[in-house]
Parts: structure tokens; sequence; C-alpha cells
């Protein structure tokens, strides 16, 4: 950062008329700062004072300071919190290895030419388009205990006995949410990794077949490195849509049964808005907030970096 | 036996532009080809069985669907499940509603985002790194974080449960992204269009305007489609912000008619599939652009 300050200071030429150039520059952005700022960094930077506050969130009543006090309640007087985070993890760590990995298979596959392969990668990848509300609506419907088509298939096939209500039975019900999100974000992996498949180079992969290496080690020695920068990418993306995780869990079980599948997104959304403590709710947001720039600073380190290296 | 090996031969085209090349001149049969081929016709089958399994249920009636297996064909296909589910779930004010937004949205927070991605990558000022960095962060923080402060704004500004109070937040929240993306996309663009353009004596906003905004075209139209698909679709901030069914945006449609009318699952269905229609159509039109829009974000690595 610092050296490539000191380089580009030295091709600037001082002008006269630069700080008017200046200012003309800074219009074209003004806009966006505007709306930035308003809307999204105060927002986020309320939303960590406010967790220092109790507030019911009626216009009219005032805020109070309360210090920390929200936090040593969630972190201590709230099983709820724990619950969510613990879940809002599992969650993390399950995008990460299944809908990935079969992005990634998915990909492999259907880069090679095959019949009506456009349609094939259509079908995988219209779920990613519908919104996640709609998905939610769906894969209800699909578990419904009594007409949906999953318990159906079930019983016809014999196996009746896993037959169930899986949105109300609390030691499935999340990862009865996690398949619907699998089915909806697979399609978004596949077509990822098949962008970055196209950054492999031919040659490479024909002359590791001339030295007579088989489909796994060219895979492993040619294919996997050159995609290592969409892997990256994949994972960023996963990251941050798992922590966002929201419409999902609101559209198939609210967070139930007895909290079961809440998440971290979710808790803070009822804390402040369901029950009227928005102290606590912006103190979970916070958590939240510090989450995620833990996952996401370094990525933009080594991303600026890899920029400036250029 | 010669059917089937036809097949196969027309199913790894690329056999024979592999054979041509090889020394016998006897196209071979890439048997492991054929049995991928199965294999991801099988998966893509499971894949898309929800939709058909919707849409068998949204021509069925509410005791079609109780009697008989989850997979038979409606006995009565109930077409009127459609109209009868527009009309409950109020689908043409939500609708409206959602193509007022997108309609305001989409285009004017893709010029923002243009302007500044103009400005951060073809001129110099002050800050410049530090606001791309910032925005690049802006882009990768859970919306949910701010969903309180953005309650009560818009309680201030008395914006809530208004068009605009939504989507002055949309366009905050959807700007990061598209200036990332089109910074890159600029950065691209070979300086020496911009010295010619200042020979010729064209400012800023003509360099802007005449130049660079027509090369970046394909991207342009690629964030469009991703940005209106993502508009159409957001579901958190229009739950915050929107109280009142005349204002509702789709999927707080969608939510409403489960929770009021949840039970009439062949209208819900009916319901769910109109509401989902306009992207889905928007998808099937501008597909490559979806491909393009991935790739750019990919390629930014």
């Amino acid at each position: 950062m610092t050296a490539s300050t000191t380089s580009s200071g030295r091709r600037l030429v001082r002008r006269p008329g630069r700080a008017g150039a200046q200012w003309r520059a800074f219009l074209f952005v003004v806009p966006a700062v505007i709306l930035f700022a308003v809307f999204l960094i105060y927002p986020m930077i309320s939303t960590v004072v406010m967790s220092f506050f109790k507030w019911d969130g009626f216009q009219g009543s005032v805020p109070v300071w309360v210090g920390i006090q929200n936090y040593v309640r969630i972190f201590t007087q709230d099983p709820v919190f724990w619950r969510a985070f613990m879940n809002t993890v599992i969650w993390l760590v399950l995008s990460l290895i299944v809908p990935t990995t079969l992005g990634l298979l998915l990909a492999l596959g259907l880069n090679h030419k095959l019949l009506g392969r456009n349609l094939l990668r259509s079908a995988f990848y219209i779920p990613a388009v519908l919104a996640s509300i709609a998905v939610a609506t769906m894969w209800v419907w699909l578990y419904n205990p009594q007409s949906g088509l999953v318990n159906g298939v079930l019983r016809a096939i014999g196996l009746g006995a896993l037959a169930g209500d899986y949105l109300g039975d609390q030691s499935i019900a999340l990862v009865a949410i996690f398949v619907a999100f699998v089915w909806q974000t697979t399609g978004f992996n596949m077509i990822l990794f098949l962008a970055g498949l196209q950054g492999v180079p031919e040659e490479l992969v024909e002359a590791a077949k001339l030295d007579g290496a088989g489909r796994f080690q060219t895979f492993r020695a040619v294919t996997f490195p050159a995609l290592r920068p969409t892997t990256l990418i994949v994972f960023v993306l996963t990251m941050i849509s798992s922590l966002k995780v929201f419409d999902l869990i609101v559209g198939m079980t609210g967070g139930g049964p007895a909290q079961s599948t809440q998440v971290l997104a979710l808790w803070s959304y009822q804390q402040s808005f369901s029950n009227h403590v928005f102290g606590l709710g912006n103190a979970i947001a916070t958590v939240l907030f510090v989450v995620s720039l833990a996952l996401v600073v370094p990525y933009m380190i080594w991303s600026l970096r890899e920029e400036n290296g250029r | 036996m010669s059917t089937a090996t036809e097949t196969a031969r027309m199913i790894t085209i690329e056999t024979g532009r592999k054979a041509a090349g090889t020394p016998q001149n006897r196209p071979r049969i890439r048997w492991g080809l054929v049995g991928l081929w199965i294999g991801l016709v099988i998966s893509a089958l499971i894949w898309i069985t929800p939709f058909l399994f919707m849409f068998v249920t949204s021509v069925k009636s509410t005791a079609d669907i109780s009697n008989n297996p989850a997979w038979s064909l409606p006995t009565v296909w109930e077409w009127g499940n459609y109209a009868a589910a527009a009309d409950t779930g109020q689908l043409w004010q939500s609708g409206l509603n959602s193509l007022i937004i997108s309609a305001i949205k989409v285009p004017l927070g893709l010029f923002i985002s243009a302007l500044a991605a103009f400005a951060m990558s073809r001129l110099r000022f002050r800050w410049q790194k530090a606001l791309l960095g910032v925005v690049a962060m802006g882009s990768l923080i859970p919306v949910q974080v701010a969903l309180g402060p953005l309650f009560s704004t818009m309680l201030n500004f008395g914006l809530l449960n208004t068009k605009l109070g939504l989507m002055l937040p949309y366009l905050a929240f959807g700007i990061p992204y598209q200036i990332f993306i089109l910074y890159g996309f600029f950065k691209a663009i070979p300086e020496e269009l911009d010295e010619a353009g200042k020979i010729d004596g064209a400012n800023n906003w003509r360099l802007f305007w005449q130049v660079i905004l027509p090369l970046a075209k394909p991207a342009l139209a690629a964030l469009f489609i991703l940005d209106f698909v993502a508009t159409w679709n957001e579901y958190p901030m229009a739950l915050t912000l929107l109280q009142t069914q005349d204002q509702f945006t789709i999927p707080l449609g969608i939510t409403n008619f489960q929770t009021q009318y949840g039970s009439d699952y062949g209208q819900m269905n009916a319901y769910i599939i109109m509401s989902i229609l306009p992207v889905l159509i928007v998808y099937l039109m501008f597909q490559r652009y979806f491909v393009r829009g991935a790739l750019a974000g990919a390629v930014k690595g």
C-alpha cells in the first residue's frame, strides 16, 4: 500500500488547476457516496452504537444507555443466542463443503461437450434465480407430512419408516432446510466453476495426458491449481451467503421448532422486531458484523495485495 | 445395439473431433462419457422435480390433493386456481409494486455505480484507494446487520412503508458490488482512449457518456439482469420496511399468502408459479448474460 502511494506520487506532476480537476472527479462519486454513507455505513455504525442502549423501538420512547449489559445478557443469559451461533457455524461449515463440492463436480461433468449440456446446466442453475422465500414455500410443500412429495415417495417405495414431519422435528429441521439451500445454491457454484474452468490451459491438460497422467492426476496437478482463484471466490461468496441465511429459515420454520433452527441473522431480527428489545437485537447484529469482518477482511487484504502486485 | 452406439456417438460429440486427429480414423466411443451423461440427466431430472410437483399441485383441487398420491396427475385440471390465487393474494398489486421499484431502482443504481466506478478507475482524486476498499467491504457485509437502524432511520424520515423508503437502501446496498465489478471492467479499457478524447477536447462527462459507457455495454447488461433478479427477490429489507399489504412486494406477497391461505395448496402453488414467472422469463431470455455476470465476479479474483 505505502509503496504504491509513493510510486504514483512520483508520477503525478503538480499542474495548475489540479484542485479543480480533483473536485470535478469527485462529483462523479458524490451520489454513490451519499447513498452509501447514509443508508449503509450509518446504519451499520448505528447498530454498534445502539447495542449499548436499551430501546423498545417505538417512536417517542428514548433509548437508555446501559453499557455492555446487552452483551452480558446475550452471552450469559440467552441460550437461544448460543443455539443461533452454533447453527450459524454449522451452516457455514456445511455450505463450505456440500454445495461447493457438488457445484465443482457438476461443472467438471458439464464442461465436456455433451448432448444438451446447456439444457442440463439450466436445470441446475434455475433454482438460483428464484426468490429464497419462494424456494422456502416450495420446500415446505415438498416436506408436507400428509400430501408432500418427499413423504409420498418414501412411503411408496417402502421406506415409510423414514417418512415424517421433518420441519417439525427439532433434530433434523435444520438439515431439512439445508437440503433446500443445497438445491438452490449448487447451480450458482457450478456456473462459477464452469467460468473458472474456461481459464484452465488446454495445452497443460494435453501435456499431462501425453505424460501418461491419469484423469485424477491431471485434475490434481493441472485443473485444480488453475481453479484456485475461482475456488477462493466461491468460498468467500459462500461464507457471506451463509451468514445472511434468513429468508429460507423464516419461510420454512421461523426459527422453530423450539428455536432449533435459529440463526444469528434471524434471532437479531426477531429480538428487535418481534420482541421489541432493540438493544439485544443490535448486540446480536454486532456479533454478526464482527464475524463477517473476521471472515471478509483477510480476503480483502489478500485481494488488495494481488491488485498492487500486478 | 447399433442405435445405442449411434446415440453414444451423438452424446460424445467431442469424440468425432478428437478421432480425426488420431491415427485410426474410426470414431471411438467413450463409454465413460456416456455413463457421465446418463448420471447428469438423472440428476437434472431430480433437480427439476420440485418444479413439476409444484405445477401438478397448482392445477389440483384441495380434495384431489388430499385423496390422491402426490405425483398423480390431476383428476380435473383446475386452471381456475391461478385466477383465484391472483385475486386472494393481490398478485397484481404486489407485482406492480415490485415492478415499479425494480424499474426505477435498477437503472438508477446502475447509473450511479457507473459514475462512481468511472471516477475511481479513470480519474484521480484523494482517498480513491480507501474508498474502493470501503466499497468492496460494503458489498460483503450481510444486510441483517443494519436492519434495526434502517427501520428507525425510515421512521424518522417518515418513509416507512413507502416505495421511496425501500428504494433508498436498495440503492445503497446494490451499489458496492456494481462499483466493484464495473471498476474492474473500466480499468481494462485502454488509457489511450481517454488521451485521444482529451486531445479532442472532451470533458470528463463526455468521456464517460460517449466513450466508456458504450464500451461497457456487456458488463452493464449482465449487471442489469442480475440486479433486476436480486431486487425482485429481496426479502429482509422489504419485511422490515413495508407494513401494509398495498405496499407489499412479491416476496412479501408470497409469505402473506402462505400464512393466510397456506392450507389451499393448489392456489398457493399457483401463486408461487406466477410470482417466479417474471424472473424465469428474464433468465430464459438473457441466459448468456447470467453466465457472463457470474464470470465477471469470478474473473475478478
